[in-house]
């Protein structure tokens, strides 16, 4: 190769790189308002947040005291977190357990060209999108002990009156009934989602074998829905684990105590929530935030294990 | 044989939509009876009287102010990042992209205490900004723009460089305009989420300047909790917008929370 055409190959390439670098320095433009954000609000956070577990500030004065462990120390011995954490394992256990059962079962109803069909899921669907605040206040009203919905509903099948919200063990129940009424509309319409994709030559083909009803859902319908199934579970036990809305709102007021009668109601997010903006323990409820998102995470990378064997995608 | 089972489920469903109506429209001594009555008799008066009980317009101010805000803020970062990974090359791409989505798996509820700090700092506390920036950015908004920018024809981009078409011109002028499903559906479910944003500007706000309905509704029920028809009035006003808006837009806004789920 000549000198020139060295130089000429150089050049070009040189060229070349230039404009590759400026198109990546675009790239990098494109992308640095979100990114930004996102390292600032949530991915920084997220990290600090296990260093300021490390500490004892109250949020208000200048410094933080570095205190080792101590938070954690002081979790394993603080009887209402263990509590806060059991009944929000209670709640997460039985909305997702329900709410997944009920919402497959809707979908599967749903799912047929019946009359009427997008009105019944927007029924269904409105409790999902309208404000939490908004329909927990209406629900409190039901609940009531002495004018409520519920109890006048009881009442029709001459079984005795329920204090849904002021009996502790009643409250964590009136919890769940509210969360199952406000969020298994969005696990329906990922169910339907879900059961739109699967081709219906593979349940015709099953039974024109003679499968009937209940053979075809087992055989086909539910091994090809369990990617589904899989993503409602993880959405869902996620979602309800960082439960705080209904809590809150059902329990602060004139009953005056959050977490409601006996704190039997209590959960994680409203007790990180009181530790951190009522008691202004930041370093505490910090270590609480660590737990929480150890919890979730280890519940996700379980849920991924299990799906890895049991989910069937085609 | 379905609807004996979907009639009254739905009825179940709705219920207590109807019972906020009723609620709101009912004199005390109609709410204090049992069993309840169960049709309204248009006492109009309760919402005069609870629109008179706090200022109300200043919430409905601060909710739009925070939700549209949130929602731009939200489309502009979201289509810029989008197509920058659907159609630009740089280096490092893919391994962004996937840090970008791990992001998703971070509780907001992990970031509470953190991002309250931070905005100490910046004397944001009770503000609009306090309940707009902390949330610009979406990982689901990325993650539609991506996908849908990658289903554009690469010849589209080509012929455009050609004329001498920068990439934000093409953005803007091009690849917006065919996006506009995206746009729709990213827009109504952010605009949905910061309306019903509870949990983060209870701890943000502190005065009415700057209070969103629902922390006011949420106060409204610790002070009144004894005048369920005036909460109900109250429940239903900040409840309506949405209400409405869902019944017209019901296709875009399931569609894209379904879109979420298709391939979890």
């Amino acid at each position: 190769m000549g000198v020139r055409e060295a130089f000429a190959v150089g050049a070009a390439t040189s060229g070349y790189v230039r404009r590759l670098e400026g198109r990546a320095l675009e790239g990098y433009l494109f992308m640095a308002p979100a990114l930004i954000l996102l390292l600032a609000f949530v991915v920084l956070p997220a990290i600090w947040v296990l260093v300021l577990s490390l500490y004892r500030w109250d949020l208000i004065s200048s410094d933080a005291t570095p205190i080792g462990l101590a938070n954690y120390q002081r979790m394993a011995n603080d009887s209402l977190w263990w509590k806060s954490l059991w009944q929000t394992c209670y709640f997460v256990a039985v909305t997702v357990t329900v709410g997944t059962l009920l919402a497959l079962g809707l979908a599967l109803l749903l799912n047929s060209r019946i009359r009427g069909r997008s009105l019944f899921r927007a029924a269904v669907f409105a409790p999902y999108v309208t404000p939490a605040v908004a329909t927990i206040v209406i629900w409190e009203w039901i609940f009531n002990h002495d004018y409520g919905l519920l109890n006048s509903v009881l009442a029709v099948f001459h079984l005795p009156k329920v204090a849904w919200l002021t009996d502790s063990s009643a409250i964590m129940p009136s919890v769940i009934l509210y969360s199952l009424w406000a969020t298994v509309g969005f696990n329906v319409v990922i169910f339907l989602a879900g059961l739109a994709n699967i081709p219906p030559d593979l349940e015709e083909a099953a039974r024109v074998d003679g499968a009937n009803s209940w053979q075809v859902f087992r055989r086909v319908t539910w091994p090809l829905l369990s990617p589904t199934t899989y993503f409602v579970l993880l959405i869902s036990s996620i979602g309800s684990f960082k439960v705080f809305n209904v809590v809150y709102v059902l329990t602060e007021g004139d009953a005056g105590v959050t977490g409601g009668p006996d704190r039997a109601a209590m959960t994680i997010g409203v007790y990180l929530y009181k530790q951190a903006f009522e008691f202004f323990r930041a370093g505490y409820a910090s270590a609480i935030s660590v737990a929480l998102f150890a919890i979730i995470l280890a519940v996700t990378l379980l849920q991924m294990r299990i799906a890895s064997r049991r989910v069937f995608y085609r | 044989m379905r609807y004996l089972l979907l009639i009254p489920i739905a009825v179940v469903f709705a219920f207590p939509f109807y019972w906020m109506v009723v609620t709101s429209l009912n004199e005390p001594n109609q709410l204090y009876q049992f069993p309840p009555v169960l049709w309204p008799h248009w006492a109009w008066s309760n919402y005069i009287e609870a629109w008179n009980e706090v200022p109300w317009p200043r919430f409905y101010l601060n909710t739009i102010v925070v939700a549209g805000a949130t929602t731009l803020l939200v489309l502009a970062t979201s289509a810029l990042a989008g197509y920058a990974f659907a159609a630009m090359s740089f280096a490092g791409k893919s391994l962004i992209f996937g840090f970008v989505v791990a992001i998703y798996m971070v509780p907001n509820e992990v970031t509470l205490v953190p991002n309250y700090i931070t905005l100490t700092h910046l004397q944001w506390l009770d503000s609009y900004q306090a309940q707009i920036v902390p949330f610009g950015a979406s990982v689901f908004g990325i993650f539609l723009f991506r996908q849908f920018f990658m289903t554009l024809p690469r010849d589209l981009w080509d012929a455009a460089q050609l004329d001498g078409c920068t990439h934000l011109r093409y953005l803007w002028t091009v690849a917006l305009p065919l996006a506009r499903p995206v746009i729709v559906t990213v827009a109504l479910f952010h605009f949905v989420l910061g309306w019903n944003a509870f949990l983060w500007p209870l701890i943000v706000t502190s005065t009415d300047r700057y209070r969103p309905l629902q922390v006011a509704l949420a106060g409204f029920n610790i002070t009144d909790n004894h005048q369920p028809m005036l909460l109900a009035a109250g429940a239903l006003m900040t409840t309506l917008p949405i209400l409405v808006l869902f019944l017209f837009a019901q296709r875009q806004l399931v569609g894209g929370i379904a879109a979420t789920g298709i391939r979890g």
